[in-house]
């Protein structure tokens, strides 16, 4: 079990659905790695496919015949799938990608160094407001002491960090308002790869940024 | 009614013998179901029932990944509900973690697969468990499902403490792990 698992109240947001591409993926990848957290996920949908069953069965009003014989037409042109095989291609660099990770990596896709101290891969999740990155750091190389609006989160992939807040290995998460002010250091070992995905500091003024910004920070606009 | 056992059967009738049959009888079951579903998350009866026609299609062609094993039937079609609903959400040409990923993520190589909490006599200890949870808690586990709100945002709708609606979460789960873990030893 990981000694830093994500809130359960966030595995219910990803199972549910309700989360943004980013987040979403920073919990895709923590599930992948921490057999505790994917066993509440696990009961958490399982609590979803209950609460589907009670739904009212009455609701296909158009005639439930009349959709069910234009769907079976549809089957026509769709195959059944054979069987997923179970291993995963991975992509050459990047053996320690976990799964949900794998589709959003690219041939020829490569660590960029900034301001001489890390590596960075910026994710492209379109339609999200967030910035999402893999971050790769030294053993003993931290990254600058940082602070920015907005939630971040973090899930580390290889290696471990630490920062004020604790030591974090493999599959451990972290949450927390972007303004707190932390300087996460690799540890000894290999290097620490992460993801870190931060709310974007979009904040609209003038008299409808009351108004918008909560559709911005929910990404509706 | 159908029940889960039935349910499986009718996705592996699929996914050996492309049988018509109980695709039908598996979309009557759960096409209105998943309308009813999408439509609490705020989408009009017509886009309801196109992600519900889409899931069921959807449930075609992944038949195969289906493992009775490891997923109950209704677990494993609410996924493919949830990720069709996000489709539609988003609407870009993104598409959620697919359905296949989904579940082979919950699976480490190292998992034993047997001991999936997901599988159908938990199902129906979840069921069980639904009708004894606290109103206040039953509340926001709903909202969080149906309107697929996150649960700063149901603090915000509820105008109540972000805290508040956390341990209430924390409250149900704690519950549901209480009811699983008692049967599982």
């Amino acid at each position: 079990m990981s000694s830093h698992p994500a809130p359960e109240e966030l595995l219910l947001d990803y199972v549910a659905g309700a989360l943004p591409a980013g987040p979403e993926l920073a919990v895709a990848l923590h599930v992948a790695l921490d057999p505790a957290s994917r066993e509440t996920v696990d009961r958490l949908t399982a609590l979803g496919g209950a609460l589907l069953e009670r739904e009212p069965a009455g609701a296909v009003d158009a005639g439930l015949g009349t959709v069910l014989e234009r769907t079976l037409a549809r089957l026509d042109d769709v195959p059944v799938e054979p069987k997923p095989s179970s291993r995963r291609h991975r992509h050459p660099g990047f053996e320690w990608a976990p799964a949900p990770l794998v589709p959003h990596l690219r041939p020829g896709m490569d660590w960029r160094r900034v301001m001489g101290k890390f590596d960075e891969i910026r994710l492209d999740l379109p339609g999200d407001f967030h910035r999402v990155s893999l971050l790769r750091l030294e053993s003993g190389r931290g990254l600058p002491e940082h602070k920015h609006p907005g939630y971040e989160y973090t899930v580390v992939l290889q290696g471990g960090y630490t920062d004020e807040t604790g030591s974090y290995g493999v599959g451990d998460f972290a949450v927390g308002p972007g303004s707190v002010r932390h300087e996460p250091i690799a540890d000894p070992g290999e290097p620490c790869i992460a993801m870190i995905v931060v709310e974007k500091p979009i904040v609209l003024t003038g008299p409808w940024g009351r108004w918008l910004n909560p559709l911005v920070s929910r990404g509706l606009i | 009614m159908l029940s889960a056992d039935e349910a499986a059967d009718l996705i592996e009738a699929i996914a050996t013998r492309q049988d018509r049959a109980a695709f039908a009888r598996l979309f009557n079951h759960f096409a209105p179901r998943m309308k009813a579903f999408i439509m609490r998350g705020g989408a009009d009866a017509e886009a309801a029932q196109e992600v519900a026609q889409e899931a069921l299609i959807m449930v075609w062609r992944k038949a195969a990944s289906f493992d009775r094993t490891r997923a109950s039937a209704t677990t494993w079609l609410y996924t493919i509900a949830r990720n069709k609903r996000i489709d539609l959400l988003r609407r870009n040409n993104r598409p959620a973690i697919d359905v296949e990923d989904w579940l082979t993520f919950f699976a480490p190589e190292d998992a034993d697969a047997d001991k999936s909490v997901l599988a159908g006599q938990t199902y129906t200890r979840v069921k069980e468990l639904l009708s004894g949870l606290s109103p206040d808690q039953l509340l926001v586990i709903e909202k969080a499902f149906f309107e697929d709100k996150t649960h700063t945002a149901i603090a915000e709708e509820l105008k109540l403490p972000l805290g508040t609606v956390k341990s209430r979460i924390r409250l149900a789960l704690g519950r549901l792990r209480d009811a699983l873990e008692k049967d599982e030893s």
